[in-house]
């Protein structure tokens, strides 16, 4: 505002918005210039970005604004994504059935391979230390079989989003390309773009935004453009992923797959199912015992997984203090321990070479969402510990949400880079998310506790949730949908 | 010296873990839980977890507890009272916490993986007699000959459920005769308790605490210099100290004995024979100064 | 913000405050953009009868007439820099800003009641009494818009419009502002007539509506609509607007308000009636504080409502 006040104040502003002295001039400069005028322009190519220009051109009402896209990959190697059906990525993101229909809804769902997807119906969490133990499973009030989630590779993802681009078209597309710089632009003789971001890009390009879109990841260049501070913390963990091949295709059968999460003090462990006897592994730990896991042989990585879904607490501890011989452990404890195994994943088997990794996790929330000209969505707004699988599906909604209220802007003749128009989506996210957030991190935080009164009582707090039908189901939807209605 | 002394008999321990496996793993539990989950009353007792295990009703343990408990206070010498009080008050947390701690801790891990046993027939008590005057085996043997005991006079455990947390608590029972070595505490009353002092500090074991009121039978003299000397001893050295449960003593035979209580941070008590016998001594002159008329 | 918190009304009368007189007021900064001139206007707008068209708006006190003596040619900058919230989201226009949409949804809700689909070519707008341009700006944007012609006589509020449409390249060619009142504007044939002429806020400002209303007529293109937003004259306005705002809270200086000159749903049908005009189409609107602005059947007989007529 200050900036516009100041540029209005300014002797002689009147002459120069003059328009039939200006007329001519203005029609040159525009045609000159219009080349890099876009209605909205994306700076990351992930998952909420593509997902977010798919959805404005799919959608006849926004198709006719001129989008850019601006991603520092190469999208030819992300569109070709292949595997063979033995092999996964080691980065997967469970998409809740809210967040799967949106993308049907905008016409990416078909285009992504199928076969590399694995719906569960059922999942299974527990307490590490006391066994506390919350079944979902899909059940009740809303029909038999009702899935809880898709397990789906990111590229996956992404690289099914970028044909559905491909097929809509009308997007240009700046890959290999990094931003260089972005700045406001300058009010000329011929028009004011003061209040406009400018992206100067890598290749030499510079493309005005009506509406800069930061979709640009944890460590948004676009979110530290608009001045949008953050707040949040480091937790002091690794998430430890891996592709991982059990001994059979899961205890429910090729049909009824089942999602484990047991809590363990470091953080959780989380086993997701993928197609066949292949899982996905999300093990969030101290960066000490990630380091470990990711130094251990591929035998003893396999036994330690095994052995966090099934050994004691001490036992774990103990064997993240040697450097090898977990195999051997976790056969001599096994004998000693009271396991159940149909409560715990089928036995794991095989670790897929090259797929141990880990990444620090996070806590960030941007202050805002919004600012004149830019709009955050996915990571740039929001990072949260993956132990309830919401990240992505947090990116959805807020993609399902700016979309609407670009698609509101437009048929209403509004500016969609005004704070005016983008209001309804902070106001819908913004608190949603960040109700996500808090829950997530103070789940973080109470399994984080080995000892003391919290232990039993969270005990008895997951065992009444286990046993109150309507209060489990009501966090069941909250889990499955977007989260938006915890308001 | 190294053939003389016979160390764990590794193949027979692990044979018996093996026949023990096969009894147990369906219904043995080593979570906390698992005692509760078992429900049956004394007309359909279930199947022992490991040779000579007695399952009890919960009832039946508590009756077991207080029974026990309450006759071996007024007749410490009772070893199987006292034993049988430490099986049914060891369940449902004390005897997996000493578990856990075993567990936590490389040697004991390896105690509980190659499950050793303390007999006359593990260990050789004539190789034991010519080690080094303050090696570990001597003090043990010394120990054992001064006060005319046997490794074989401890009972087997019966009433835990848990095949592992059987074998911790028997464990614990043979090695009662090495901490004696270890703190050189005599077998009298005075000696025992202020051990059991020591070892509920050190294990937490509630029957461990339970002797302590035997305190209550003892003379007033050694009342107090119990409260007074072996009590505070007993509760600094034994919560201090490392868990005297991790140590391997087939495997600490010829080493120091002072070196060992250095290592797992646990000091001397005076010595208790030596006050005792000073005190006799000066009880008797007391007397032969009366006699004489003084 | 403390612009949702006012009564809807009393804002709304701020943007279409009349007397030439508060002008000078810093309380209420903004012109007045909405009075209509002419034989038909308040006395005090019929001062501004000679208001140029011109578009040289350099310097307001030369464009405009001698007699709009009440306006200190230094309080031009002292206005364009006040006027500036016209455009502030969170300024004292925001409630308008809020509007806004819903008169595009009054619009097509219009269209949707034709037998025959609107042109397909593109539809022309006249905005009347355009003020900042928040209307006439949202117009432009529509896909289906060919042209908007947006007038106001006041020079000030006019140069806010035409700074604000030169921040968005796509109006270049949509948008036309017109310093100028209807009076002098050139009657277009029937074919340069408009698809739309709109009178937002307006209406309510001038001694006889009705006369306005007729010199209105020949600027809309058979089977286009005259379209129009304004008060009711109830208990309910009365006291938003005139108790509240101006005597109690004072938010806004006395008699900015003439609560007389409100116009009532069954009046303007009575302007109207057998002059060649469908029956109106009618939409109660209310603002809820929290949820925002609100279509509310039969509100249209308590406060805030839109009213269009099909020219026949």
């Amino acid at each position: 505002m200050l900036a516009r006040r100041s540029l209005l104040g300014k002797p002689g502003f009147i002459c120069r918005s003059c328009v039939r002295q200006c007329q001519s001039q203005l029609t040159r400069a525009y045609s000159t210039s219009k080349d890099n005028i876009y209605d909205v322009v994306c700076v990351g190519g992930g998952p909420a970005g593509l997902s977010l220009l798919t959805a404005l051109r799919a959608n006849p009402v926004t198709s006719g604004l001129r989008v850019a896209l601006i991603e520092a990959q190469d999208l030819s190697k992300v569109s070709s994504f292949a595997l063979p059906i033995t092999q996964f990525s080691n980065r997967c993101s469970s998409l809740t059935p809210a967040s799967a229909q949106f993308l049907d809804t905008i016409g990416a769902w078909t285009h992504m391979k199928r076969e590399r997807i694995q719906d569960y119906h059922e999942m299974q969490v527990w307490d590490g230390l006391t066994d506390a133990r919350i079944e979902f499973d899909g059940q009740p009030s809303s029909g038999a079989g009702k899935t809880l989630a898709y397990m789906i590779e990111n590229l996956n993802l992404t690289s099914g989003l970028l044909k559905r681009l491909e097929e809509l078209g009308g997007v240009d597309i700046f890959d290999n390309t990094k931003v260089q710089n972005i700045d406001l632009g300058k009010e000329t003789e011929e028009m004011d773009l003061s209040e406009w971001p400018i992206v100067e890009l890598s290749g030499g390009q510079s493309l005005a935004a009506r509406l800069l879109i930061g979709a640009d990841g944890a460590n948004s260049p676009v979110r530290a453009f608009s001045g949008i501070g953050s707040s949040g913390w480091d937790y002091g963990r690794h998430g430890v992923v891996a592709s991982l091949q059990l001994e059979g295709d899961g205890w429910g059968g090729e049909f009824n797959k089942i999602a484990y999460q047991r809590f363990l003090p470091t953080g959780p462990i989380a086993m997701l199912p993928l197609p066949g006897n292949h899982a996905s592994l999300v093990w969030s730990t101290t960066p000490e015992k990630a380091a470990l896991l990711k130094s251990l042989s591929p035998k003893d990585f396999i036994a330690m997984v095994n052995a966090a879904f099934r050994l004691s607490a001490v036992d774990l501890g103990y064997l993240h203090t040697v450097p090898e011989g977990q195999e051997e452990e976790l056969s001599w404890r096994t004998q000693h321990t009271h396991i159940n195994a149909e409560t715990v994943p089928q036995t794991v088997v095989g670790v897929q070479e090259g797929t141990v990794a880990s990444f620090p996790l996070k806590l960030r929330h941007a202050d805002t969402y919004i600012g004149e000209r830019v709009a955050l969505i996915g990571d740039a707004a929001h990072t949260i510990h993956p132990l309830a699988g919401q990240g992505l599906n947090q990116g959805q909604g807020d993609v399902q949400s700016l979309a609407k209220t670009i698609e509101y802007a437009v048929s209403h003749g509004q500016d969609i880079g005004s704070t005016l128009s983008l209001e309804p989506y902070s106001s819908e996210r913004y608190a949603a998310n960040h109700i996500i957030l808090g829950v997530c991190d103070k789940l973080h935080k109470l399994y984080a506790v080995e000892s003391g009164p919290l232990v039993p009582l969270r005990s008895i707090g997951l065992k009444a949730v286990n046993a109150l039908g309507p209060l489990k189901n009501f966090f069941m939807e909250q889990a499955s949908a977007n989260g938006s209605k915890l308001l | 010296m190294e053939a003389a002394i016979p160390r764990i008999r590794a193949v027979a321990a692990a044979g018996q873990t093996q026949l023990l496996r096969s009894a147990v793993c369906a219904t043995c539990a080593s979570s906390s839980s698992s005692s509760s989950r078992r429900h049956f009353s004394v007309f359909n007792r279930p199947q022992p977890n490991y040779p000579g295990h007695v399952p009890l009703t919960k009832i039946e343990r508590a009756g077991l507890a207080v029974g026990a408990s309450v006759m071996s206070f007024f007749d410490p010498y009772r070893h199987d009272l006292i034993a049988a009080t430490g099986e049914a008050t060891a369940t449902p947390y004390f005897i997996y916490r000493l578990r856990d701690a075993m567990l936590a801790d490389p040697t004991g891990r390896r105690i509980l993986r190659q499950r050793p046993l303390i007999s006359s027939k593990t260990l050789s008590l004539p190789a034991l007699r010519n080690l080094p005057a303050n090696s570990v085996g001597r003090a043990y043997v010394g120990w054992l000959d001064r006060e005319g005991v046997s490794p074989d006079t401890r009972s087997r455990v019966r009433y835990i459920d848990d095949e592992e947390c059987a074998y911790v608590m028997q464990r614990y029972r043979e090695c009662h005769d090495f901490y004696h070595a270890l703190t050189g505490l005599p077998i009298v009353r005075e000696g025992e308790v202020a051990l059991k002092a020591f070892e509920f500090a050190n294990t937490l074991l509630p029957m461990t605490g339970l002797s302590i009121f035997a305190a209550a039978t003892m003379k007033r003299g050694e009342r107090q210099r119990f409260a007074s000397i072996y009590l505070p001893w007993a509760i600094r050295n034994g919560a201090r100290g490392k868990d005297v449960i991790n140590v391997f003593w087939e495997e600490r035979l010829e080493d120091d004995v002072d070196e060992l209580r250095a290592e797992l941070g646990i000091e001397r008590p005076p010595d208790m024979r030596d006050i005792r016998k000073r005190e006799r001594e000066q009880k008797k002159r007391l007397q032969e100064l009366k006699e004489r008329g003084f | 913000m403390s612009a949702p918190s006012r009564p809807a009304g009393v804002l709304l009368r701020r943007l279409s405050k009349p007397n030439g007189r508060l002008l000078s007021s810093s309380t209420v900064p903004r012109a007045s953009s909405r009075v209509f001139p002419g034989p038909v206007a308040t006395s005090s707008a019929a001062r501004w009868n000679s208001t140029t068209t011109s578009s040289s708006t350099s310097s307001t006190s030369t464009s405009s007439s001698s007699n709009f003596s009440s306006v200190n040619p230094d309080e031009v900058s002292h206005f364009n820099e006040l006027a500036a919230d016209w455009w502030d989201p969170h300024g004292s226009s925001r409630l308008l800003h809020l509007m806004n949409p819903l008169r595009h949804d009054f619009i097509r809700a219009c269209h949707h009641t034709q037998a025959d689909p609107p042109p397909s070519n593109g539809l022309t707008y006249l905005d009347i009494g355009c003020g900042g341009g928040i209307f006439a700006e949202s117009a432009a944007r529509l896909p289906s818009t060919r042209s908007v012609t947006a007038i106001d006589p006041t020079p000030s509020v006019l140069a806010i419009a035409k700074a604000h449409a030169r921040k968005d390249p796509s109006l270049r060619n949509k948008l036309q502002y017109r310093q100028t009142s209807i009076e002098q504007l050139t009657i277009p044939t029937e074919e340069e007539a408009y698809d739309i002429v709109s009178l937002f806020e307006v209406i309510e400002h001038v001694d006889q509506p009705g006369a306005v209303l007729e010199r209105v007529r020949p600027f809309v293109k058979p089977g286009g609509w005259l379209v129009m937003s304004t008060i009711a004259r109830t208990w309910v306005s009365w006291f938003t607007t005139n108790f509240m705002a101006e005597d109690v809270l004072g938010i806004v200086p006395k008699g900015t308000h003439d609560w007389n000159k409100y116009l009532n749903e069954g009046e303007l049908r009575g302007f109207l009636a057998g002059r060649g005009w469908s029956s109106p189409m009618v939409q109660g609107v209310m603002y809820v504080p929290g949820l925002g602005w609100k279509e509310v059947q039969g509100s249209e007989r308590v406060g805030n409502y839109f009213f269009a007529v099909r020219k026949i």
